[in-house]
Formats: structure tokens, C-alpha cells, sequence
């Protein structure tokens, strides 16, 4: 299909364009409400985040029957993928901006920047997860990157913080320059930016004989680099515990969902859409080689998290693991290894979501991180230990709840192709990580506080009715047909 | 298409001899006088006085920085420029826009009194307050 001119392309582009008008008028608002105890910013936000979702059903209606409409020149592509990430990511915006009006630890911070910077990095989101272009993916990774170091220093009094930014933009700098070359030696064998177009010219190039298959292996690694940073893959993985841990706690919910949701939206529309297809896959063994990397991925995660005192490492250990089973999705590059990556990542939002906010509210009642603080927790705060212990079985992969339907998905999807080894590889790390999932479950259940602390913690409606947005869901998505649906029909190429 | 890069090798390799070259020749030909001022940084005849790492006001990154992105709106403006009669009305509308957003951070570092060279007691006993009510 003809890609659409600049001018006819902006009716398609209304969420890219909303999301950076309520971002302008966040810090316009910032400027006129003296008072710093305001939460009217955080309000605003929230409602720009709700014109945005209205203009992504306007897009998804206005695509109608087509499968994929190319915006600017090709730049950028609207298709029912792209939509699918950018509720995903509207989701987790919106869930990141409820927890840090919840959370104390922000609450001396400058507000008006903050909500403004999460509206930009959702931007850059929406363009990773929709760029075709060489060039567009590059700067839509900066631009997530960029924001996410103001955002994982925002925390300005604590070390912890600013160490935090100061690794991510370090390891994310090398990680982009690393790409940014992959990317040009891709460029230059082609001569296009356009993922279609290189796609073409390299099958051509190969059925010719006139492909150095080193050249694209190389290239194929750098991009690699990058890509497996934004999802925290082994080995480009070190950069996440310490960020995670250092970062605000709604920002480390945020980066461990929005910004891996993100990644590997970028990842599929590389592989799968790009180069999927060519014959040139099978020049490299590409299979073995991000099997690998997935097995890898799982491992350490797991390995690394089982010594963890801090939940908030812990879980940062358990992200990188939980992009390890994602990855097992791609390995193969079939539509049913994809549309499992995708239901994963929905089920993977909530529950993550959920447990993260667990974390900021015990943080802000016990002023506790560590495993102690949830010593206890049964007898102080039922229902919140309740809902915490939902969320870590179903992220171990425990039958009724949600994350056992999103592994068994993915696991089937390898078994399908023959991959046993990657799928026992998988399995025996879902039983290594129900042993630190557990810990926390034994610490709320079975320990009892030493000091006096005992006295029932009392949460407001609020707080209960958002968690149960997050708990309904966790036990509910397993069950419900739709979701599978969902993730196939966005898959329509 | 691998003998193309056969000019790349050839290229490389005389670019690392005319180095070696010139530094064996120089080297030959040079007269050898070693006296205390010859290990002295250059500095336009001055002796040079103390360390050049000193400490200095971090405010001048703040300028340096809203300095930078007026500097660069300036660099889009130029090809802006060019094809403006081409484009119209919508190249017009188009910069508005921009420099719309970039007045928006104008105002925003203007209001938060980074355009002052010596920040506001108001805003400093301000943002001195935010951190005592932090600390307790």
C-alpha cells in the first residue's frame, strides 16, 4: 500500500499528537499552580491518557478493513500490532501515574516534570512500538531511553537514585552507540531504511549470492545489543538490578513493564515483520542463537534473584527472568510463538503491576523494602498480603491464576517446533523461582513480627479498589477467551 | 563487491605509513635540545599557573544547556528556510508549532528562575523548605 504524505498521515498520528499536547500543557499547568501540594498535574495527565486511549479506538476504527496503513513517507506504520502495544502501554502509564500519586517516597519531588516526562517516554513507546524506518526506531529508542534516566534519578536527595541514573545512561549509552552501528552497517548494505524494502533487497541480495552472511550476522548482534537492553536480556542485562532497585518504585514498576512491553514490540517488528520471511534467517542459525539468549536470560535472572533480601531487587531479578520466558516466544518466529509473547505480556502487566504496587504500599506503611517488613503481614493486612501472595504465585506460574495460562502458551509454542530442550530449560526455572516467590509468601504467613509492630494496617478504599484491579484480572485472564483472540488478531500482518 | 573494499584496505594502510613515515623522518631530522621549557604546556608565553581541573559554579551547565536548545531551534530554522516557498502555509504552521513547544520551555526555565544568574532567595528558601519537610 502507497504510504501516506505528512499532512494526510496526521488524522492516523491523533494519540502521538494528544500525548504531546497534554504533556505541554502538564508543565503549563506546573507553571500556574503555585501550590506544590497540587496533585491537579497528576489529574491531567490522567485525562490526557484517556483522550489518547479515545484517539487509539478512533485509529483502530478509522483502519477499517485495511491491515496496515503507512504513515509519513513510511516512517511509521498504524496496524492492529501497534494498537494492541499502545493499550498496553497506555495501561501501564496509567497505572505508574496512580501509584506515584500513592507513593510517599515522591512526594517532596517536583511534580509537574514527572507526569510530564511519563507522557513523554509513553510517546517514545507508541513510536517504538509503530516505526519501520531504520532511522525511526533509533530515535524512538532515544527517546524512551532518555526520559526513563531523568525518570530513575528523580529521586534527587537519594544516592541510591542518582547511582541508578548514572549506570542506566551510562550502559544505555554504549548499548544505542552499539546499535546505531548495527543499524548503519544494515543501512549500507542495502542502501534503504525501511524495514520492508531491506527485507527485499537482502532476499534478492542472498538468492544472488552476493551476501556476506558475517556482514549480516554482525549487524543482526549490534541491533541485538540494543534491543536486548531495552529487555533486559543476558548478557546486556546488567544495567537492571541496580536501576531498578535505585529508581522510584513507580518508576521501577514502569521500566520493568511499559518499557519491556516496548522492547519487544521493537524486537517482533524487527524479526518477525522484517525479516521473518526472508530466506536470509535461515543464512545464520538464529534459533540456537536467541535460544540461547532466552535460556540464558531465565537462568540468571533466577540464579541471581534466590539470594535477594530487598523485594525490590528481587523482583528486578524476576523481570529479567520473565523476559527470558518471553523471549522463548520469538525464538522460532511463528505466528503462534508471537501471539503468545503477546498474551504473556498482558497477563505479565497486571501481575507485575499488581505486585509493584504491593511493594509501594508497604513502603510507605512499614518504610520497608526488605523481606522483613512483610514479616507479619497476614494478621496486619489481610487483604493486601492476600493479594500480594495472587500475584507472586501467578508470576511463578501456579495453575489458576494467569501467569500458569501465559507460560503454558509459551511453553507449547516451543514444544510445537521441537525445542524440548528450551522448554525443560524453562521449566525447571519456574521451579527455582517458586522458591523466592515463596519467601515473601512465607514471610507475610508464617513469621510474626518480633518488635511490638502488630497493630492492623488500615488501607483506604482507593487503595483496595485499585488493587483489585489489578487482582481480578490475575485470576480472571487464564479463563477468558477473548484475550487469546485479541492476541491473534493483532497479530494479522 | 569485495574487491571494492580492497580501496578500503589500501586506503588504511597508507593513511597508518604516511604516520610512521613522517614521525621516523621528523624524528631523523629533528635537533635534539632538551631544555626545562620544552616540557611546558604551550600557553601563549605565559607560564602556566595551577591545575587546570578546578571546581566551577554548575549554574554554567544550566546556561550552557538552555543556551544549546535555542542554538539548535536556530539550526532547524535554516532548512526550514529553504524550502519554505515550496511547502506553504504548512511549513508555516508547522514552525509555529515548534517554536510553540520550544516557548513553553522558555517559560518554564524563565518561571523557574534558571534564567537568573543568582537564583531568587524566594526560590531558594523555597526548594530549602521542600527538602526539610522531606527529611521529617
Amino acid at each position: 500500500m502507497e504510504a501516506l504524505k505528512n499532512i494526510e498521515s496526521l488524522l492516523y498520528f491523533s494519540p502521538e499528537i494528544l500525548l504531546v499536547v497534554f504533556a505541554v500543557a502538564v508543565i503549563i499547568l506546573d507553571l500556574v499552580v503555585k501550590n506544590r501540594e497540587s496533585v491537579a498535574v497528576a489529574y491531567l495527565s490522567l485525562l490526557g491518557l484517556g483522550c489518547v486511549f479515545g484517539a487509539v479506538l478512533f485509529t483502530h476504527a478509522s483502519l477499517g478493513s485495511n491491515e496496515s496503513i503507512s504513515l509519513f513517507l513510511g516512517m511509521i506504520r498504524l496496524d492492529r500490532f501497534a494498537i494492541f502495544f499502545k493499550i498496553i502501554l497506555l495501561l501501564a502509564t496509567a497505572a505508574t501515574i496512580l501509584f506515584s500519586l500513592r507513593s510517599e517516597e515522591l512526594d517532596a519531588q517536583l511534580k509537574g516534570e514527572y507526569y510530564a516526562l511519563l507522557l513523554a517516554v509513553t510517546l517514545g513507546m507508541f513510536l517504538m512500538a509503530s516505526s519501520t524506518n531504520l532511522l525511526m526506531i533509533f530515535i524512538s529508542l532515544e527517546t524512551v531511553s532518555l526520559t526513563s534516566y531523568i525518570l530513575a534519578g528523580f529521586l534527587t536527595h537519594s544516592p541510591r537514585s542518582s547511582e541508578a541514573a548514572f549506570k542506566y545512561i551510562t550502559y544505555g549509552a554504549v548499548a544505542s552507540g552499539t546499535m546505531l552501528f548495527g543499524l548503519s552497517l544494515l543501512f549500507g548494505m542495502t542502501g534503504t531504511g525501511d524495514l520492508g524494502q531491506i527485507s527485499a533487497k537482502l532476499t534478492e541480495m542472498f538468492n544472488a549470492g552476493d551476501v556476506y552472511p558475517l556482514a549480516v550476522l554482525v549487524s543482526i548482534t549490534f541491533i541485538l545489543a540494543g534491543v536486548g537492553y531495552k529487555i533486559a536480556s543476558v548478557p546486556f542485562h546488567m544495567w537492571s538490578p541496580d536501576v531498578y532497585e535505585g529508581a522510584p518504585i513507580p518508576i521501577t514498576a514502569f521500566l520493568s513493564v511499559a518499557s519491556k512491553s516496548a522492547g519487544f514490540a521493537l524486537f517482533i517488528r524487527f524479526f518477525y515483520s522484517g525479516f521473518g520471511s526472508s530466506e536470509l534467517m535461515q543464512s545464520v542459525d538464529w534459533t540456537l542463537m536467541l535460544a540461547v539468549v532466552s535460556a540464558l536470560t531465565m537462568t540468571v535472572g533466577n540464579l541471581a534473584a534466590l539470594p535477594q533480601r530487598n523485594v525490590k531487587r528481587l523482583l528486578a531479578y524476576s523481570s529479567i527472568a520473565h523476559g527470558g520466558y518471553l523471549l522463548m516466544g520469538g525464538v522460532l518466529l511463528t505466528a503462534e510463538g508471537i501471539g503468545a509473547i503477546l498474551f504473556y505480556l498482558v497477563v505479565y502487566l497486571f501481575m507485575n503491576l499488581g505486585a509493584f504496587y504491593v511493594v509501594v504500599l508497604i513502603a510507605n506503611e512499614v518504610g520497608s523494602e526488605m523481606i522483613e517488613g512483610y514479616r507479619g503481614l497476614s494478621s496486619r493486612a489481610p487483604l493486601v498480603a492476600g493479594a500480594m501472595a495472587i500475584f507472586l504465585f501467578s508470576l511463578t506460574g501456579i495453575p489458576p491464576f494467569a501467569g500458569f495460562f501465559g507460560k503454558w502458551v509459551l511453553f507449547t509454542a516451543v514444544i510445537d517446533k521441537g525445542l524440548y530442550w528450551l522448554a525443560f530449560v524453562g521449566l525447571l526455572n519456574s521451579v527455582v523461582s517458586l522458591y523466592y516467590y515463596a519467601r515473601i509468601v512465607k514471610a507475610m504467613y508464617l513469621e510474626s513480627t518480633e518488635d511490638t509492630e502488630t497493630e492492623r494496617v488500615s488501607f483506604s478504599t482507593g487503595t483496595f479498589a485499585l488493587l483489585s484491579v489489578f487482582v481480578v484480572p490475575t485470576v480472571l485472564i487464564g479463563f477468558l477467551n477473548i484475550f487469546y483472540t485479541f492476541s491473534n488478531i493483532a497479530l494479522q500482518p | 563487491m569485495l574487491f571494492n573494499f580492497a580501496n578500503v584496505l589500501i586506503f588504511l594502510g597508507v593513511g597508518c605509513l604516511f604516520v610512521v613515515l613522517n614521525l621516523t623522518l621528523s624524528r631523523l631530522l629533528h635537533t635534539k635540545l632538551y631544555s626545562g621549557e620544552k616540557y611546558i604546556p604551550y600557553e601563549c608565553g605565559e607560564d602556566p599557573v595551577g591545575d587546570t581541573r578546578i571546581k566551577f559554579n554548575t549554574r554554567f551547565y544550566v546556561i550552557a544547556l538552555i543556551f544549546l536548545i535555542f542554538d539548535v531551534e536556530t539550526v532547524f530554522l535554516f532548512p526550514w528556510a529553504v524550502v519554505f516557498r515550496k511547502m506553504g502555509m504548512f511549513a508555516f504552521l508547522e514552525m509555529l508549532v515548534f517554536i510553540a513547544i520550544l516557548l513553553v520551555g522558555l517559560a518554564y526555565v524563565w518561571a523557574k528562575g534558571d534564567l537568573e544568574w543568582i537564583r531568587s532567595t524566594q526560590l531558594a528558601v523555597q526548594s530549602l523548605r521542600r527538602e526539610e519537610t522531606h527529611d521529617n
